[in-house]
């Protein structure tokens, strides 16, 4: 049994199909890449996994529990975790506060959680940040700050939405460090990510949709090689 | 280990201590002053302590602005003095129950509103507000309508052995300090507890709060539960200490719901002490532009001072215009309210502190 089950997803906005049939299965301990040109359905398909979109067709069960129609608070205590593409700190709390509210799902003691906070902070490197307003910091650390949250609660399977774009070389460097590190301890992991270089260094699997529709799955090689991907990224030959 | 444990223990022993003095001297007042003027300045002063802490709870902490507040207050001032008119329930019961009520009106409107944000949110909370004082006016054989209800006799509160009678302006000053000190406790409580942090991060960001386990309508009912609680506690009161209500009074829009909003405004939203200070303000506030003759009778003033002749003759009538001058000032200038701007002074202070020692060597 797959950790991720995603079987004929379909998502309609009016009549357009942000994701349409779309099935693929994630694996206990790995990362899956998941790409495709902008408006391919990749956050859409983030929303429907997390219960922030309810799918229209299909099934979604994560460790053989259906998905369809939980409230995301429950996803979340099922050990499924989400960043946000348009990141969301919760600015007027200081760094450690952002992270105690994650890890707030587990404990109800502001003790344990504030440990649990430091530990997270200290593993994306934000622990010097600790004190300050989360609305003060740059993009990269706004980024890692969503990281460090997502991991204080607890999860198995986490949904990194474009977690490295517009950072520079070197903490996207960071980032590919530390999503390699925590799978080495046991995490799975789903990527969104638009940088081809990231992706082509931490994926096990690619899956690449277009228009809403699965377009092609493979290890990076296959999918870099596959015709229809390289049309749909730069148009058809003439 | 003792003097690791014992430390921290008396260092916060030391901190409460400028608060606990105050509570002691405030509650020694009474005995050294009985005119009825700043008794009844005091018993102002801290039921809008107790309804800024409420509001704060749900408005400051989970940043879901009710300005229909008044529903909760008008709920407990009408519950309380029906059970106490119509069935003969001693307050000592009221009280409880008008807690009681507020909550389970405070559960039905959370249940309806909470499904909007932002303006849609405020809009609502004033519909529903509004509404619930219309059909006070307007089912007169159950609430007595417009005519209201007059508190015959005065209750007496029993309370443990002591019989504590609500008959005298005194005993209701200290009662309302009571609760105002227990309503800032409870406050300190939520903010230092998970469900404070719970409260903030749905606050700052709904969508960031559900994804990282935060059922949004359980938590924002439960910070309206406490809010209702002792907005309904505080109406309660109220009703007991003017021994007259009416729909117009206890479910206005005005001198209820705005006025709570302007209190945490005033004195900072969000925080445990800007309802504190946000209550000193706009009590003394009112004290100058409602009452100026009461400046006159305990001796602040001389009887023809041209002041009170001015504000008694300019300002009086159109107080609710000064208040709502004040409230949009402060919405544009000072959002934060007076708590914010200490904290901005304090932060400059320290950064001129850190800037300027230390010449080259």
């Amino acid at each position: 049994m797959a950790l991720l089950e995603i079987r004929h997803l379909s998502k309609f906005f009016g009549g357009l199909a942000a994701n349409a049939d779309v099935s693929f299965s994630v694996e206990q301990g790995e990362i899956v890449g998941l790409i495709g040109p902008n408006g391919a359905g990749k956050t859409t398909l983030f929303d429907c996994v997390t219960g922030f979109h309810r799918p229209d067709r299909g099934e979604i069960r994560f460790r053989d529990v259906r998905l369809n129609g939980k409230p995301p608070e429950k996803i979340c205590k099922l050990g499924l975790a989400r960043t946000w593409h348009k990141v969301k700190p919760l600015a007027r709390l200081s760094v450690l506060e952002n992270v105690m509210v994650g890890a707030f799902a587990r404990t109800r003691d502001p003790e344990a959680a504030r440990a649990e906070a430091l530990e997270q902070l200290r593993v994306v490197g934000l622990l010097p940040r600790a004190a300050q307003a989360a609305g003060g910091l740059p993009i990269g650390e706004r980024k890692k700050l969503e990281v460090a949250r997502v991991l204080a609660t607890r999860p198995t399977l986490v949904l990194l939405d474009e977690v490295m774009g517009g950072l520079n070389p070197t903490e996207s460097d960071e980032v590919i460090e530390l999503v390699l590190a925590l799978r080495a301890a046991g995490l799975t992991f789903v990527v969104i990510e638009h940088d081809m270089r990231a992706i082509m260094r931490i994926s096990d699997r690619v899956v690449v949709l277009n228009s809403g529709e699965k377009l092609a799955e493979g290890t990076p090689a296959q999918v870099v090689e596959n015709r229809e991907v390289v049309a749909a990224y730069l148009g058809e030959a003439p | 280990m003792a003097a690791t444990s014992v430390r921290p223990a008396a260092r916060a022993a030391l901190r409460c201590a400028p608060a606990a003095l105050a509570i002691v001297l405030l509650a020694l007042f009474p005995i050294f002053v009985t005119k009825p003027y700043p008794i009844g300045i005091g018993v102002s002063l801290f039921l809008a302590v107790l309804v800024g802490s409420a509001w704060n709870i749900l408005g400051g902490y989970a940043g879901q602005y009710s300005v229909g507040h008044a529903a909760y207050f008008g709920v407990g001032a009408y519950t309380a003095v029906m059970l106490f008119e119509r069935l003969h329930v001693p307050p000592w019961f009221g009280l409880p129950a008008a807690m009681l009520a507020a909550v389970l009106v405070g559960v039905v409107i959370g249940t309806i509103t909470f499904r909007l944000r932002g303006p849609y949110f405020v809009l609502a909370s004033i519909a529903v507000a509004e509404i619930i004082r219309l059909a006070a006016l307007h089912f007169r054989g159950f609430t007595n309508g417009a005519e209201g209800f007059v508190v015959a006799g005065a209750p007496t509160l029993h309370l443990l052995g002591l019989e504590l009678s609500l008959g005298t302006k005194r005993s209701f000053y200290w009662l309302t300090l009571a609760l105002a000190v227990g309503a800032v406790l409870v406050s300190r409580a939520v903010r230092r507890a998970r469900l404070g942090y719970l409260l903030l991060a749905i606050r700052e960001d709904q969508d960031a709060a559900h994804s990282l386990g935060i059922g949004l309508a359980w938590n924002k009912n439960l910070a309206l539960a406490l809010s209702a609680a002792l907005t309904g506690l505080a109406g309660a009161v109220f009703a007991g200490y003017t021994r007259f209500i009416d729909p117009n009074t206890v479910f206005s829009l005005t001198e209820v719901s705005v006025r709570m909003v302007l209190i945490c405004l005033l004195g900072g939203i969000g925080t445990v002490h800007g309802p504190i200070i946000g209550a000193v303000l706009l009590v003394l506030l009112e004290a100058v532009l409602v009452t100026p003759r009461g400046l006159v009778t305990i001796g602040l003033l001389p009887s023809d001072s041209a002041l009170v002749a001015f504000v008694g003759k300019w300002l009086s009538p159109a107080y609710l215009l000064v208040e709502g001058v004040i409230m949009v000032l402060l919405i544009l200038f000072a959002p934060e309210g007076v708590a914010g701007l200490l904290r901005r002074v304090r932060a400059r202070r320290r950064e001129t502190a850190a800037a300027a020692p230390s010449p080259a060597p």
